[in-house]
């Protein structure tokens, strides 16, 4: 902690180009068993999070974190309290910071109101001097009354966050960062809350928000950032960094609504920033040819027809030792089928140069639906290549009115072995 | 290092007030209560002497004091690094949502435990004054000192075995066999003597020894410890206590991510 050095400085919190990177397992195996046996699985992803950030927060500022969700504005808070730690870059942070990312930390059920303001403001770093000092300023805020001494679980939930914002609002913190929690108690008790961080920020404590209520950071902050893709898109006035975020936003909406008349070639883009579509690149699957039987082109085929798929790629870096796969979906989500050549014992396949492969179903027997065919091509160690969740879809219909999810190949047989059909 | 110390300081009434609640929440709900701190180590007590004493009968006199005054330590040291390898995990809402050092955590559990420790001492003591050996004043005087180094001990390993369980969850089960072997490997159910002389050197790498024979001195023997052994102990609790700090630095930084 940074906390006597610098204590001139007039900066409350400095981050200096921070990254940081998540590690996206696709599926994890933290057992010594599970980790022996699928040692190819324990494949992941690293996904920035936050790409080389830098900003400086004024003693005394009250800014806010806006962006869409995912755009890394809550890791940067995390960041700030310490619960995770940047990859590379720095972060300095003046004085005590308190923070309302989780209301309530370590409540117990069993115990009184009272007894829990002492564990829970424990948790924020106060002793047991200090919490005595604040004790009645934390119930009085509160408005619990006599209820203070009932034990926790004969709350109301109201009742629960509103003695659990009382604990972390009174720490008197230099620097207060809040996620999202503004939404406590009633109108009446809101207001209130309002009240006492417009009285803190008043006091000089430094404050950081992030909220998707772009109200409620105009009304407290002298100060927005909006970030994005984990970089600072737009910094400065509230006002004005707001405008441009909502133009941003109602772009996407737009974007939404055209999804349907984009190319081909937009709509990979949208996949993949859609994460329907992942890999590291080293070859790209580029075009997908569906037929019939008879090598005509078309997506519609009745239940039981013969399908033909021909997969094209790209290959942008030799690959030894790939594989080619592919899965079949519904459009609930269901993963009807999936296979590829290693599981059908095909020998490895070296991607020198662009080709395609093909892949043949003689019997289609999914019943009437559509179906979102995705291809893949990934390393034999399972590391992707190119995974492409939706890189075609077909439909499937017939006359017969048979339920289900498949045609089932059947027999009937009868007592007296006569057929009635 | 010294920050770390001083921010731990800061940060003591939430120790205190995990403890509480720990010791608070063990017997809960069950109908003897905060007395099973006592009760439990006596049943234990009864049952190991039925063992010894009737089974496998040997010629150590007052067996049953022998091993009391041994066990009581030992499952201080065994509950902390077994329990304390889970501690972080269980605690992983917390540390998800929430800062404060993460050593507070195995701290707080060890503690607990060792509370636990110092209340079945009064069992301890009311057995020995009963079997009619006299410590001596020097002797007890010492006692809180062996104490302090076993607990420096235990955190020590608690906090390497809590913080590498946030990463290798089957460290847990292996811990229970590891606790078992290290049990037998520390004369508590027997003497010392037992142990061959070209192993006798290996049993004293065992931290675990001088301090089960530290308090054997003072509660069995009624005279005071060895002060060569003692310091033994001393040097292996700090040394332990350092390789956790160390360890558990290195590990805290990524837990709010593994959990």
């Amino acid at each position: 902690m940074a906390e006597n050095e610098n204590i001139n400085s007039e900066y409350a919190i400095r981050v200096k180009n921070v990254t940081k990177q998540f590690k996206v397992y696709y599926d994890k195996g933290s057992s010594l068993k599970e980790r022996m046996i699928f040692r190819g699985r324990n494949r992941y992803e690293n996904r920035t999070v936050l790409d080389g950030i830098s900003l400086d927060i004024r003693k005394g500022d009250a800014v806010g974190l806006v962006g869409h969700n995912g755009c890394g504005k809550s890791t940067l808070l995390k960041l700030m309290t310490r619960i995770l730690y940047p990859d590379s870059g720095e972060i300095e942070v003046q004085g005590r910071v308190s923070s309302l990312i989780e209301l309530g930390a370590g409540f117990h059920p069993d115990m009184s109101g009272r007894e829990n303001i002492y564990t829970n403001a424990s948790i924020f770093g106060l002793s047991k001097k200090e919490i005595d000092s604040r004790l009645d300023d934390i119930i009085a805020f509160s408005e619990l009354g006599e209820f203070i001494d009932n034990p926790v679980r004969t709350y109301s939930s109201g009742m629960y966050m509103r003695l659990a914002f009382s604990v972390a609002i009174n720490v008197d913190a230099d620097v207060l960062l809040i996620d999202e929690i503004l939404a406590v108690g009633d109108a009446n008790f809101q207001s209130k809350c309002f009240a006492k961080l417009q009285e803190i920020k008043a006091n000089g404590t430094t404050i950081v928000i992030v909220s998707h209520s772009l109200k409620q950071i105009e009304q407290i902050c002298n100060r927005s950032i909006w970030i994005h893709g984990g970089k600072i898109r737009s910094d400065g006035v509230p006002n004005d960094v707001h405008m441009d975020y909502l133009d941003y936003m109602s772009e996407v909406r737009k974007t939404n609504a055209l999804l349907s008349s984009m190319t081909e070639e937009q709509k990979a883009a949208y996949d993949k920033e859609k994460k329907l579509r992942w890999g590291n690149g080293d070859a790209t699957i580029e075009t997908v040819k569906v037929t019939d039987k008879q090598g005509k082109e078309g997506n519609l085929f009745e239940v039981g027809a013969e399908i033909h798929f021909r997969v094209g790629y790209k290959v942008n870096k030799p690959i030894d030792d790939a594989v080619f796969g592919i899965g079949i979906f519904r459009p609930d989500g269901l993963n009807v089928y999936g296979t590829n050549t290693r599981i059908d014992g095909f020998k490895r396949f070296d991607l020198k140069e662009d080709g395609y492969f093909d892949i043949v179903l003689p019997k289609y027997s999914l019943l009437p639906s559509k179906y979102i065919v995705g291809f893949s091509i990934e390393y034999g160690e399972g590391i992707p290549v190119d995974y492409w969740k939706t890189a075609c879809e077909i439909e499937t219909f017939t006359n017969i009115s048979d339920i289900g999810t498949i045609r089932l190949d059947h027999d009937w047989g009868f007592s007296d072995g006569e057929i009635k059909k | 290092m010294l920050n770390e110390f001083k921010e731990i300081y800061k940060y003591r009434e939430m120790i205190y007030s995990m403890v509480r609640k720990d010791l608070r929440g063990r017997y809960k709900g069950s109908v003897l209560g905060f007395l099973w701190t006592f009760i439990n180590p006596l049943l234990q007590l009864l049952v190991y002497n039925m063992v010894f004493s009737i089974i496998l009968r040997n010629d150590i006199e007052k067996f049953y004091l022998f091993l009391f005054v041994a066990l009581i330590p030992w499952m201080f040291f065994s509950a902390s690094i077994t329990g304390g390898s889970v501690s972080i995990i269980s605690q992983k809402d917390l540390i998800k949502k929430i800062y404060f050092p993460r050593e507070i955590i195995p701290i707080s559990y060890v503690t607990s435990c060792f509370v636990n420790m110092l209340l079945s001492f009064i069992v301890v003591i009311i057995v020995v004054f009963a079997s009619g050996v006299r410590p001596t004043v020097a002797g007890m005087i010492l006692l809180p000192t062996i104490m302090i180094i076993e607990y420096l001990l235990a955190l020590g390993i608690a906090m390497i075995t809590s913080a590498v369980t946030v990463y290798f969850r089957d460290l847990e089960h292996i811990l229970g066999i590891i606790s078992m072997a290290w049990m037998y490997a520390t004369p508590i159910c027997y003497p010392e003597s037992l142990c061959p002389e070209k192993y006798r050197f290996l049993f004293h790498l065992n931290p675990m020894t001088s301090i089960v024979e530290a308090y054997r001195a003072v509660l069995y023997y009624g005279t005071v410890p060895d002060m060569s052994t003692l310091l033994e102990s001393v040097v292996l609790g700090l040394v332990f206590l350092t390789a956790g700090c160390i360890v558990f630095g290195n590990l805290k930084k990524r837990f709010a991510e593994e959990l």
